[in-house]
């Protein structure tokens, strides 16, 4: 982009600016004005849910972020009336308080509000738990295939109809994922609503992206590299092993990172595959290790539709619901930033 | 590059041959580069097999619908609903011509009080329409018992045979259970399913319970027909020309069905109960059905035509609102803003499409449709059409936050495309004499349009396999959009198949007809994307630029 001039020039003052200049000066105004109105929509939503959403998990106290919201379970909120004053208490307090003073509770109206007490913990875990299997499987799948496409493949009826598949499947719609991981894992493989049928939907939904981001970088490996490998009799494994590979590796990762984003990010085809709206134990609570793979679990974007939607809404559920919606909003926020940082300076580091 | 590479082991082989000696490993007669090569291609060949395992889940699951939409449309017509739904249906129209006669007398009481008169010489004006209004109620009354009383019967029917397919199901199960078993427990299972009573229904004794009301329904409609000439003929006249032409627009209404009244009579004689369903008609059920009703006591509908229409109808209005800001926002970048805002603004603009959906729909439901609403409400713009909005959650609710999604797929294919674009066409405009907007409008653009094009395509294919947003925004209701409402249109809560799907999925017992019929949602949407995607792939193909 040389054509410095990007604006039009500032004519003299004597010199009234002719009609064509003037069409024009306005027409990037309106150009300017939708472009800025974009980022302007974007902010506000950030503003709305980090200021909203920062009140919960945030505080003014010491130490300062609202740590049972983050290590506590979702816990139904009582709210009563005593001795003239509003309690709001957890479920798990109410019961002990319960316990403690019966007499005092008994002609006392109790509302209940579902999920509107606790933290959002299990649910930190469970997305956690859900982007790292998903991705190992992603990136071992990808990066194998993206290896083949870039170091062997030749072109060919079968690369044709390769690259037309992935392709197609960068295009298919995530509840379509979500109905094929219900379809194939959950009923037909019978592994029910499962870590492992979450895993395997979510990472065949982001192995397009996989393929071509990991495709992209071994081809930016120059060609120099693999023929002086060639040249001193390594075979073309070795070669890959060793003069390819960790050279694209950086830009592997740091394109894989906005998969992440994305697989952290999908609630559609965790719905049905791997999403419960509640669960009592955690994670590694199992009786087998075996079971740890087998078992659903509580993730932060189903927490937030069904906080969102499923529940009565009043005062009370809205602090959860910003809550989580900042904690999940912030994170993979964070992640995509840091993969857009990291990949800008890949490309500075990395010119060939 | 592959090509020339690929070369290179098979030269260095036999000079490796000759200073190292020959390769150890060998496993079926090939070395082992030719496996790890293998390994890589089974790993390529991964992306294949998993399009190829999601057709065949989405189509082995969604397999049984047809037919086991065609048994429920079967027993919708053996069993006699379908008889009474004719009945039922002039019930209905005959309630619309109610509500429009009260809606007539609403705006007529409004104009009088308007004008200043007092409450008792209103209801005395409207003592004439008053009377009609109840006359008009009574004279269905017969119909409506008859109908209740068909409802009733044809119901009965259609549960007794739901129980006896219950019944042969249960025995079925118990009788498969025989191979296999002990000798003893073989005997336990015969006995057992020998004592499953299945009854049989006879459908033609039911039918005849049915169509033998047919000369009271016949009794009935002369009467009514009678009635109707009446009220239309004692409609009142009234002096203020907007009320005028409500009435007369009544009036055409009532005359309309009196004559639809033969017509409807003649259905009842040609409809038969014998009569079979065919494959084409349960496939049209459900592409064209207009009604998606499910877990009803009557009968359940899987037509998919209102999901359809609700999931293109928001995917336009949220391109709409997409395509030019998208386009906007690329040409700005990429031809207008200095690098160093080009440098800020096109990484925030990727950053947006990391945005989760669910938050988006959240922010949809909290925030977006609460302002929209309190904005529709103010008095100067109500003249946009739709103002003031209706519900809270909406088409265009959903469609606004869409777009923010489709933003930024639009954004960066558009600019890339024009990034593409060769320069000398650019300077050759410029060096002729136009204006940088000549240039950007005449030469540039027209010459991305293939790649932009494609990025409104990809954009297309986004939003509409797009789920939690309208999950959480659209409102939710099930019907085709009234487009009689003009523009107004945009602003009618809407149901989509991606959140139809996402929304029901849940609770279906797994292997019903409803089951079944979200699968075959799902791959109408998995068809949709193909065809979306291989259109954006053939557009940029064929309309791709020379390279300079």
């Amino acid at each position: 982009m040389s054509e410095s001039s990007y604006f039009p020039p500032r004519r003299s003052i004597l010199r009234k600016p002719s009609w064509a200049a003037r069409l024009e000066s306005s027409f990037f105004v309106l150009l300017r004005v939708a472009t800025y109105g974009v980022l302007l929509a974007a902010a506000a939503i950030f503003i709305d849910i980090g200021w909203k959403g920062g009140r919960v998990v945030f505080q003014a106290a010491p130490p300062f972020i609202n740590v049972p919201f983050l290590t506590q379970a979702p816990e139904t909120l009582n709210v009563f009336t005593l001795d003239g004053q509003t309690v709001k208490m957890g479920d798990r307090d109410f019961r002990a308080y319960k316990a403690a003073n019966p007499e005092k509770l008994r002609d006392v109206h109790v509302s209940t509000y579902v999920y509107s007490a606790g933290g959002i913990f299990p649910n930190i875990v469970g997305t956690v738990l859900l982007v790292l299997g998903s991705m190992v499987i992603a990136l071992a799948l990808g990066v194998c295939s993206a290896v083949y496409l870039s170091e062997y493949a030749k072109d060919g009826p079968f690369i044709r109809l390769l690259r037309l598949s992935i392709a197609n499947l960068a295009g298919v719609p995530s509840i379509v994922f979500g109905l094929f991981g219900f379809g194939l894992f959950v009923v037909a493989f019978d592994w029910n609503v499962s870590l492992i049928a979450g895993w395997f939907t979510l990472a065949f939904m982001v192995l397009p992206i996989i393929i071509t981001a990991s495709e992209e970088a071994l081809r930016a490996v120059p060609k120099g590299l693999r023929e002086g490998s060639l040249a001193l009799g390594a075979t073309k494994f070795q070669t890959i092993r060793t003069n390819v590979l960790p050279y694209a590796l950086p830009g592997i990762l740091t394109s894989s990172v906005l998969a992440i984003a994305r697989v952290a990010g999908e609630t559609a085809p965790i719905m049905f595959t791997a999403a419960y709206v509640v669960r009592d134990q955690m994670p590694w609570q199992v009786e087998q290790w075996t079971d740890f793979f087998f078992q659903g679990v509580m993730a932060l974007p189903y927490h937030i539709y069904v906080v969102a939607s499923k529940i009565p809404q009043n005062d009370y559920t809205s602090d959860v619901q910003y809550g989580t919606a900042f904690v999940f909003l912030f994170t993979v926020a964070a992640i995509a930033l840091a993969a857009i940082l990291l990949r800008a300076r890949m490309r500075k580091k990395y010119r060939w | 590059m592959a090509t020339d590479t690929a070369q290179a082991p098979s030269a260095s082989h036999s000079v490796r041959k000759q200073l190292l000696g020959p390769h150890k490993f060998r496993l079926f007669g090939r070395n082992r580069d030719w496996w790890i090569k293998l390994f890589f291609e089974g790993n390529a060949a991964i992306s294949i097999v998993v399009l190829l395992l999601i057709v065949f889940t989405l189509f082995r699951e969604a397999a049984g619908f047809i037919p086991g939409n065609r048994q429920n449309l079967e027993v919708y017509r053996r069993a006699g609903l379908e008889y009474v739904d004719i009945l039922r249906r002039q019930t209905e129209d005959y309630a619309a011509l109610g509500r429009q006669l009260s809606a007539t007398r609403l705006a007529w009481s409004e104009h009088l009080r308007a004008q200043g008169l007092p409450q008792a010489e209103i209801t005395a004006r409207l003592d004439a329409i008053d009377t009609l209004d109840t006359r008009l109620a009574d004279a269905i009354g017969t119909h409506q018992e008859i109908l209740s009383e068909m409802i009733d019967h044809a119901s009965s029917v259609k549960e007794r045979v739901k129980v006896g397919h219950d019944m042969a199901e249960v025995r079925q199960n118990l009788l498969s259970g025989i191979p296999g078993a002990t000798p003893e427990h073989a005997a336990e299972l015969q006995t057992q399913a020998d004592a499953v009573v299945i009854e049989e229904v006879d459908y033609a004794t039911e039918i005849n319970v049915l169509t033998n009301r047919f000369p009271e329904i016949q009794a009935a409609n002369r009467n009514l027909t009678g009635e109707l000439g009446e009220i239309a003929a004692a409609l009142p006249q009234a002096d203020d020309r907007a009320i005028a032409r409500q009435l007369s627009h009544l009036a055409d209404a009532l005359r309309d069905f009196r004559k639809s009244i033969p017509e409807r009579e003649s259905e009842f004689v040609r409809w038969r109960a014998d009569r079979p369903v065919s494959f084409f008609e349960s496939l049209n059920a459900f592409a064209f059905g207009r009604d998606w009703i499910t877990a009803s006591f009557w009968q359940d509908w899987y037509g998919v035509l209102p999901l359809f229409f609700g999931s293109v109808f928001i995917s336009l209005i949220s391109l709409a609102i997409a395509i030019p800001l998208g386009i906007c926002a690329a040409l700005y970048v990429n031809q207008v803003a200095p690098p160093g805002e080009q440098r800020l603004i096109k990484p925030y603009i990727e950053f947006i499409s990391a945005i989760p959906s669910v938050v988006l729909g959240f922010f949809g439901i909290a925030v977006l449709g609460e302002t929209l609403r309190q904005v529709s409400q103010v008095e100067w713009l109500s003249w946009i059409p739709g103002f003031p909005m209706q519900e809270r959650l909406n088409a265009f609710t959903a469609a606004a936050l869409l777009a923010l999604m489709a933003i930024p797929t639009i954004f960066t294919l558009a600019e890339d495309a024009l990034q593409n674009v060769p320069r000398a066409l650019r300077e050759a405009s410029l060096a002729l004499g136009a204006t940088r907007m000549q240039t950007m409008l005449r030469i540039t653009l027209p010459a991305a349009l293939s790649g932009i094009t494609a990025a409104v395509l990809l954009g297309f294919g986004r939003v509409i396999g797009e789920t939690m947003v309208v999950l959480l925004c659209a409102g939710n209701r099930i019907a085709v959009p009234d487009f009689t409402a003009g523009l107004g249109v945009a602003f009618q809560p809407v149901h989509t198949m991606t959140g139809i799907v996402a929304q029901e999925m849940g609770e279906v017992v797994r292997g019903s007809l409803h089951y079944r019929a979200l699968f075959m949602v799902g791959c109408l949407l998995f068809l949709l994307s193909l065809g979306i995607n291989y259109g954006a792939q053939k557009i940029v193909r064929h309309y791709r630029l020379p390279q300079s």
